[in-house]
């Protein structure tokens, strides 16, 4: 009776399973992340990136196609002029650029953007009252914005009128920016989402309701943002003409990525970002065409893919197409260097030449990852493929002769460790792994689960023995990498193994001051092979990031850093029409 | 002697319904195998690489073998210790809790029963999530915390039971001929009032043993569960990457070792209840 | 019994004292501290120092516990530490997804348990009656999360029959979505459901009024609808009142599971981030949900027997 029931109910659900809609120019998108909300200053990580960049847009962006990654000019009209102390940058901004219609404006027209608005925007992130998780960007160093921070944190309201030195509105179009010191990476900076513009009536007239109701320039808009697990944004009609590039990488015009070339874009009316946080019903769903795109981690890698990472036929007969790229990252697993323990480099170093990295590519990533040889990955000036580190090497005779060196021989006397993680199966397994590789020369290691804040706060305050994460860049720049072993930003900051050494801040600070060329990547590389050397971390992968796009969708390249792609997505309905029979 | 008979009856009852001794039967082998387990005399190489990584099963591997190359079948055997632990555990923290409480309450009543009527009432109206996840954060993770935590949440239904078991005992006639001899509180709760709501405590403990099983899984999706050993919920957690990728052994495995125990406990708990008190309703 | 209402209702402040005082252990004295995650991986020891002051948490023990009595007393809860969403406007927009999973979902396994539990009361030790409950026990003795991964893979991949996962607002468009989570719900209720309804049931069975009534020459099936349900249903309404605020809580691994975007996951998603108003305002939301709805079962208990009397 209970399973007839049951049947019955089955029988009548089944009825109202929904048609799919695959007529429109719609794209079906998937943000794995919940997204708080749509406020550029606190687009932290790359998925609220995304959504925040179809609604608003920055000076600056990354070509769309070119790599390595090249800058241009988005809202700006062109890049700026930099003085020759390299202190002083010059901004022109485009004419006529509207921002999206809203109640915030007077008879809820979207006004023209203008030069003040950026500065304003730029305050927003140094307000002390709203502590933007972009901060950090200019920190020290614009001219007089770290004092109006210190003296706006004793105000009851934080005055946006007053004078900063380093920002100068100097016409309707054009404002200055002076900093501190020289910051060749600042450019980056201004194309990242923190940086994105904002209009001050909106954020005033919709108060801390701001970040649901998002008034950009971008060329999609939404008008609320609702918290649900579905996001629906339609095309800016007011948007301003901008074109496909009509170049790219080489090999992009074999791949149809320039078949778009000069059409004015967006190329679509609707975008649907559907908020799926398990990686089952992601992967169960773009079977189903539910969805457009998909980045496979890697259990769907590897149920999409063959174990030469090609993919499967039964996808491939549907049309379904695989992009991978490497990814401008690094995983890895680091010592807390102020525990006594791990001072002695030998540890490290023994440690480092214990752990299978072969295996564990393999068992992992089907030997996709680049083994990481120190802590530049590839793609960005200073790395060295032919670079390789002796400690990287899978030896564990020498390892235990280090060991051994350092007092501890066949691990005797070794502590216990705990290497700290997220919650995740994934990250249990590969510490489960790397516990086994370690167990080969008589160290005891134990997994370590936390939920995020709690691995946060563990490596902020100091309170782990070892760690795994894995770091992606903010910018191509390898500085963003080089920066989480320098000892002034050990923990709290983002040098969570603590590790210290003058000689590497010393040759780290001298580096990044320098406009990029070749003398910046001699140094860089010269900084990188002795930080191989040293084993502040045990350097593990830059991993290989696998995307499946459905037939239809056109122009879709992987991007680290540009948070504008779905303006450049293009969708053939014609072949979705053709194809719907075989789902 | 009044109680005596009551038991004896009981477990006679309890003999005759085959699947009562069935459940009874399981209870005992799993309780053997949690205990060889432990001492180290099987599954003690469960880490041990027995072949490739995610074997089906096979005559070799019964339940295959997961990622890195281990026997699923060891990994239940030893996740077998694991859950038995979790379920003894809880029940060795929340029983004194809750029976201490509960007799106290009712037994005294007055300021005492409203102070503890207040703790288990503020207890059970915060979601039980919430005082896992916070008690495995404070006390950072692994077994020990999985115990308190569970202990810690479950001895409130018990608590309240056995508040109105006492209660109702303490009217009762050969309580007040004690009091007319002149016994203390102390000997009257202990001597004539908790020997009869021992059922409780017996009944309840069966229907909490499995439920601590259960919540291990979950606290194991949560990745709060046991670590640095195989466990039924965290092999069930991995089936999470596994079973799309069409291995479904470890979560078949774990499942059916668990749907096993679990059942047992919960035929074994509903005949403890026909046979020990037949007026208790399930509750 | 107005009085005893009223009486019962002022309890809500000793228990309301007693929640966030407990919550507010747990969550922020000792678990400590959240700034580090509310500010991401470039954060500095800095800004972190003016979010603590931001936040209160700068401010005496005692200064902030009264906040948090101050808000469980005027439900006012400010705004979430880590999506800067309005805490009132979070729950208004759980709430919908939540309860169209879990109150279908309750009220079929309710009234499908009472028709199992009436079905085997009357085939009491047959054959049919043990191989049912058998079904139903065998049934909660899965774990959800094994029902979980099995029937999407199941049943929305496999078979198609279902949505994988996600939501749509408004009547039908949430049903192919609800729906199987609805089922593993049902499911899993069933077994302790016929097991407490069947127990009540069969103790009604025995009593002198049926045998009476069995005497006078009534069917057995007349008696069990007429009589015996009637008294049978004291206990059933109380046990399933009282079930009622955790319908309100949501179903967290399921929806979290099947992309439903309701309060089990916000909640889960405020646990993980450490976000200390959102757990407070559902861990004092859901007892004062508790305390009213056993208030509620109380007096439904004196409605159908007016042999109890409140006092």
């Amino acid at each position: 009776m209970k399973s007839l029931v049951i049947f019955i109910l089955a029988i009548v659900f089944i009825g109202c399973t929904k048609e799919h809609q695959f007529d429109a120019r719609e794209l079906h998108l998937i943000s794995p992340e919940k997204i708080a909300g749509l406020d550029p200053i606190h687009a932290s990580d790359r998925y609220s990136g995304l959504e925040v960049g179809k609604v608003y847009e920055g000076l600056f962006e990354f070509h769309p196609l070119k790599r390595p990654y090249e800058l241009m000019p988005n809202l700006a009209e062109a890049l700026p002029q930099v003085a020759k102390d390299g202190l002083t940058y010059t901004f022109k901004i485009k004419e006529g650029v509207l921002f999206h219609d809203s109640p915030a404006f007077p008879e809820g027209k979207g006004r023209e953007l203008e030069a003040r608005d950026f500065i304003y925007s730029f305050k927003r992130l140094a307000d002390p009252k709203l502590s933007a998780k972009g901060w950090w960007l200019f920190d020290g160093k614009v001219k007089g914005l770290n004092e109006w921070r210190e003296k706006s944190s004793k105000e009851e309201t934080t005055d946006y009128s007053a004078e900063i030195e380093g920002f100068k509105v100097t016409g309707k179009y054009t404002f200055q920016i002076k900093l501190v010191k020289p910051y060749p990476q600042f450019l980056y900076a201004l194309a990242m989402p923190y940086s994105y513009v904002v209009a001050q009536e909106a954020v005033t007239h919709f108060g801390p309701e701001f970040l649901n109701h998002p008034v950009g320039t971008g060329p999609f808009i939404l008008p609320k943002y609702e918290q649900s697990n579905k996001i629906v944004y339609t095309k800016n009609p007011n948007f301003r003409v901008k074109f496909y590039p009509s170049e790219g990488e080489e090999g992009d015009e074999k791949l149809g990525l320039l078949s778009d070339a000069g059409k004015k874009i967006p190329l679509v009316d609707r975008i649907t970002v559907y908020v799926i946080v398990e990686s089952q019903p992601k992967w169960l769903g773009f079977q189903k065409a539910k969805f457009d795109v998909i980045e496979l981690d890697e259990t769907q890698a590897d149920q999409a893919l063959t174990e030469e990472r090609v993919i499967k036929p039964e996808f491939r007969n549907l049309g379904m197409r695989l992009v991978s790229s490497p990814q401008i990252d690094i995983s890895f697993f680091a010592f807390n260097n102020e525990d006594k323990i791990f001072k002695d480099v030998r540890v490290r170093q023994a440690m480092s030449l214990a752990y299978d990295r072969k295996e564990a590519n393999k068992l992992f990533q089907k030997g996709t990852g680049v083994i990481a040889q120190s802590i530049i990955p590839p793609g960005l000036a200073g790395y060295e493929s032919e670079f390789k580190n002796p400690y990287v090497a899978f030896d564990v005779e020498q390892a235990k002769k280090l060991l051994s060196e350092a007092g501890y021989p066949e691990g005797k006397g070794f502590p216990e460790v705990t290497v700290q993680t997220r919650n995740e199966t994934i990250a249990r397994h590969q510490i489960e792994f790397f516990a086994k590789c370690m167990e080969k020369i008589g160290i005891k290691v134990q997994v370590g689960m936390n939920t995020w804040p709690e691995l946060i706060n563990k490596v902020s305050k100091k309170q782990h023995q070892m760690y795994t994460m894995a770091w992606g860049a903010d910018y191509p720049d390898a500085e963003n990498f080089l920066g989480l072993v320098y000892c002034p930003n050990k923990a709290p900051g983002s040098n969570g193994s603590n590790y210290c050494n003058p000689e590497v801040d010393k040759m780290f600070e001298e580096a990044v001051i320098l406009q990029d060329g070749e003398e910046r990547t001699a140094k860089y590389k010269a900084l990188n092979e002795k930080i191989a050397l040293e084993v502040p971390w045990i350097f593990g992968f830059h991993r290989t990031k696998f995307s499946l796009t459905q037939a239809w969708v056109k122009n879709y390249k992987f991007m680290e850093f540009n948070h504008n792609q779905a303006q450049y997505l293009n969708v053939d309905f014609e072949v979705k029409k053709e194809l719907r029979k075989k789902f | 002697m009044k109680e005596n008979s009551l038991w004896k009856d009981a477990f006679i009852r309890l003999t005759k319904d085959k699947w009562a001794l069935a459940s009874l039967i399981i209870v005992v082998v799993y309780s053997l195998v949690a205990i060889l387990s432990a001492c180290g005399f099987i599954a003690a190489d469960w880490a041990q690489e027995v072949g490739a990584s995610n074997l089906a099963p096979n005559a070799e591997h019964i339940f295959g073998t997961d990622i890195f190359g281990r026997s699923v079948f060891q990994k239940v055997v030893r996740g077998t210790q694991v859950a038995m632990s979790v379920g003894l555990a809880t029940s060795l923290i929340a029983i004194p809790i809750g029976v201490v409480l509960g007799a106290v309450g009712g037994y005294f009543g007055g300021w005492v029963d409203d102070f503890i009527t207040w703790l288990y009432t503020t207890f059970s109206s915060i979601p039980n999530i919430m005082l896992l996840i916070s008690i495995t954060m404070i006390l950072g993770k692994g077994l020990f915390a999985v115990y308190v935590a569970l202990g810690a949440t479950s001895w409130v239904t018990l608590c309240r039971l056995i508040r109105g078991e006492v209660m109702k005992h303490k009217e009762r006639e050969y309580v007040q001929a004690a009091s007319a001899i002149g016994g203390g509180h102390t000997r009257k709760l202990f001597k004539h009032i908790l020997p009869n709501v021992t059922h409780i405590v017996i009944i309840n403990t069966s229907l909490q043993f499995q439920v601590a099983i259960k919540s291990e899984v979950i606290l194991s999706y949560l990745g709060l569960g046991v670590q640095g050993e195989p466990s039924w919920g965290t092999m069930i957690d991995d089936a999470k990457l596994e079973l799309a990728r069409g291995v479904w052994w470890q979560l078949a495995g774990a499942t059916l070792a668990m749907f096993i125990i679990v059942l047992a406990f919960n035929i074994l708990g509903d005949a403890l209840r026909d046979s020990l008190d037949p007026k208790l309703k399930g509750k | 019994m107005t009085n005893y209402i009223i009486r019962r209702l002022l309890y809500l402040i000793p228990v309301l004292l007693g929640v966030s005082f407990l919550i507010f252990l747990l969550f922020n004295v000792v678990a400590g501290d959240p700034t580090a995650v509310l500010l991401g991986k470039n954060a500095t020891a800095r800004q972190m120092e003016e979010l603590r002051e931001q936040l209160g948490l700068n401010k005496p023990l005692f200064m902030q516990y009264l906040d948090v009595v101050k808000s469980a007393f005027t439900f006012d809860f400010g705004r979430s530490w880590a999506t800067k969403q309005e805490i009132t406007y979070m729950l208004k927009q759980g709430a919908y997804p939540s309860l169209t999973l879990t109150i279908p979902a309750f009220v079929i396994s309710t009234v499908l348990s009472l028709f199992i539990s009436l079905f085997v009361a009357y085939y009491r030790g047959k054959g049919i009656d043990l191989f049912i409950r058998f079904l139903c026990i065998a049934g909660m003795s899965v774990s959800a999360l094994a029902y979980i991964l099995g029937f999407q893979w199941l049943f929305a991949y496999k078979l198609g029959w279902f949505e994988i996962s996600g939501f749509e607002y408004g009547f039908p468009e949430f049903l192919p979505y609800i729906a199987l989570p609805a089922i593993i719900w049902i499911i899993l209720s069933l077994g302790p459901d016929v097991r407490f309804f069947r127990t009540v049931i069969l103790d009604e069975i025995y009593q002198d009024y049926v045998r009476t009534a069995r005497a006078k020459g009534l069917g057995e099936m007349t008696i069990l609808l007429k009589h015996v349900l009637r008294n049978a249903m004291i206990p059933i309404i109380t046990y399933t009142v009282i079930q009622i605020p955790f319908l309100i809580l949501g179903a967290l691994l399921l929806e979290n599971f099947f992309g439903i975007p309701g309060i089990g996951g916000m909640t889960l998603n405020a646990l993980n981030n450490s976000d200390f108003p959102v757990i407070k305002a559902m861990a004092i939301l859901s007892s004062v949900v508790y305390i009213i709805f056993s208030l509620v079962s109380d007096i439904l208990y004196t409605i159908a027997d007016p042999r109890v009397k409140l006092k």
